[in-house]
């Protein structure tokens, strides 16, 4: 028999990272950083969990970096079904954060890589020829 | 621990999809199994640890309706969940209630129903299997993806390559050929693999483990207990250790081996003062062909970089250094989530009993181990059990 569908509508809250999704429009990658120990946080976080102080500092991360792995996605989850197929990287930027990002180019583990933003994500164009 | 820890009864469904039944006959089928194996009935059991993801399953709280199926009601007052690491932490919440002195008899339960929903869904259930704000949703990760990263940079860093992988394919279908329980029991060739459709590059289709149903059912007892009921051949359990991991794969730091497994592993062998050389039989946890791989590195049967070579030379076959798989692993046996813990300690219950038939590994010393992993390295168990 068929079972009764369930349908989950989330509504996700963004307050305190304004900063982080705006900058997916500006080609700007935003982590935060604890004003007292120093403590990066990518991705961003409002509290630092080392020294359990809500103060932290915007600060913007390099655009270059470095491909450190990658995959290319054939089988695509709901929400993604009508994108052509993707690119997922992790890339090591200059300042030494690892973020995931999609990949444009021919990947190569080792690549070097330049960070752009699509208006929702993280890209990364791959520098090498 | 405080007390000595034993396996008295083991039990198993056949794995596969499942369509023929629900959740509470499908648990049955590995309840009913344990129970008679141990020689008990649901008055002796003290306690029951459910352990179900459920998330692609119709029951989203499954504990209470196999549990009345199954005449355990008033005695399951825990579901746990920990990804594909369900079943384990099932065993260990089991494990320890009875280490604490608190109970002596435990049956612990994983099952799973996870083809009651269709793929798409389920590879975007799996796919929050991660950090769901920062990674799935900007980047449309999946279960597949999340061990591909691994595995392109195993191959990049150490060498491995896509015809090693299939080999932990080629090995695992060969076993589930010859057990009667495993979902997937055609062979299949290294040809077979790299020609497979491509899930996620470098993962192929047949790189990965199927979406299954199943569940599996382990009764344990306190030493004491295991006196008064005479069991002939209890499996002690030496040590279960554990780890965990970032819920962003970004955040790793490196994706060519599990620190979470590396974590329990260490954990386990020193709670029961063993090394990876003791150990002559293991289940590892191939839910895609890179983790049996690096599951050989975590567990120090092979040094980091080196899983592969294992492979190519067949030690981890039976009669093998240390046999691995026997049963067909999750990549053919299986991989219903909630149960592939607590049927590994049913592959190993019954290769240390020696009641595996075909695939009976030669013992010496009886000491054998399980690897289970939950998510990509979110979380870990490794436990070693001994005759």
């Amino acid at each position: 028999m068929e079972g009764i569908p369930l349908q989950l509508r989330y509504t996700v809250p963004e307050k305190g990272y304004e900063k982080f999704w705006e900058g997916l429009s500006k080609n700007e990658i935003w982590a935060t950083k604890c004003r007292k120990c120093g403590t990066l946080y990518y991705p961003p976080q409002r509290d630092c969990t080392s020294c359990y102080t809500s103060e932290l500092e915007w600060v913007k991360l390099s655009n270059r970096g470095k491909l450190m792995t990658y995959t290319v996605v054939k089988a695509k989850p709901q929400g993604y079904e009508s994108e052509e197929d993707y690119v997922i990287g992790i890339v090591r930027t200059d300042d030494g954060v690892d973020l995931m990002c999609w990949i444009k180019g021919t990947p190569r583990v080792n690549s070097l890589v330049n960070l752009v933003t699509d208006g929702k994500r993280v890209v990364g164009e791959i520098l090498d020829v | 621990m405080r007390r000595r820890v034993g396996i008295v009864g083991v039990g198993m469904s056949k794995f596969g999809k499942r369509d023929d039944v629900s959740v509470r006959e499908l648990s049955w089928e590995a309840i009913g199994e344990a129970l008679q194996d141990a020689g008990i009935t649901q008055k002796d059991v003290d306690l029951v640890v459910a352990g179900s993801t459920a998330y692609r399953g119709v029951e989203l709280y499954p504990a209470p309706p196999v549990s009345e199926y199954s005449s355990l009601t008033g005695k399951t007052p825990i579901r746990v969940e920990a990804a594909c690491a369900t079943g384990s932490a099932a065993a260990f919440t089991a494990i320890n209630s009875i280490a604490s002195g608190m109970v002596d008899v435990v049956l612990a339960v994983g099952f799973d129903k996870m083809t009651e929903v269709d793929t798409q869904t389920s590879l975007a259930i799996g796919g929050r299997g991660g950090n769901y704000e920062w990674e799935f949703h900007m980047y449309g990760t999946t279960f597949p993806a999340y061990y591909a990263l691994y595995a392109t940079r195993h191959m990049a860093v150490y060498g491995t390559t896509e015809e090693d992988m299939a080999l932990a394919s080629v090995k695992a279908h060969k076993y589930a050929s010859m057990n009667e329980k495993a979902h997937l029991r055609n062979r299949v060739t290294v040809e077979d693999v790299l020609k497979s459709r491509v899930i996620s590059w470098p993962i192929k289709l047949l790189d990965s483990s199927p979406i299954s149903d199943g569940a599996a059912a382990v009764i344990f007892a306190s030493e004491e207990k295991i006196r008064e009921l005479k069991v002939d051949t209890p499996v002690w359990v030496e040590g279960i250790g554990y780890g965990s991991d970032t819920s962003s794969i970004a955040r790793r730091g490196e994706w060519t081996s599990l620190r979470a497994a590396r974590d329990a592993a260490n954990m386990a062998y020193s709670q029961s003062k063993r090394s990876p050389r003791d150990v002559e039989y293991a289940t590892v946890h191939d839910c895609f062909t890179i983790a049996e791989i690096m599951a050989y590195e975590d567990l120090g049967f092979a040094e980091r970089g080196r899983g592969a070579t294992l492979l190519r030379e067949g030690q981890t076959e039976k009669g093998g250094k240390v046999a691995v798989n026997l049963f067909g692993g999750l990549k053919a046996k299986g991989h219903p989530l909630g149960a592939t813990g607590l049927s590994m300690m049913y592959e190993v219950t019954k290769q240390l009993r020696e009641e595996a038939g075909p695939v009976q590994q030669q013992f010496k010393n009886y000491v054998a181990l399980t690897h289970n992993v939950g998510g990509t390295g979110h979380y870990a168990y490794v436990s070693i059990l001994s005759r």
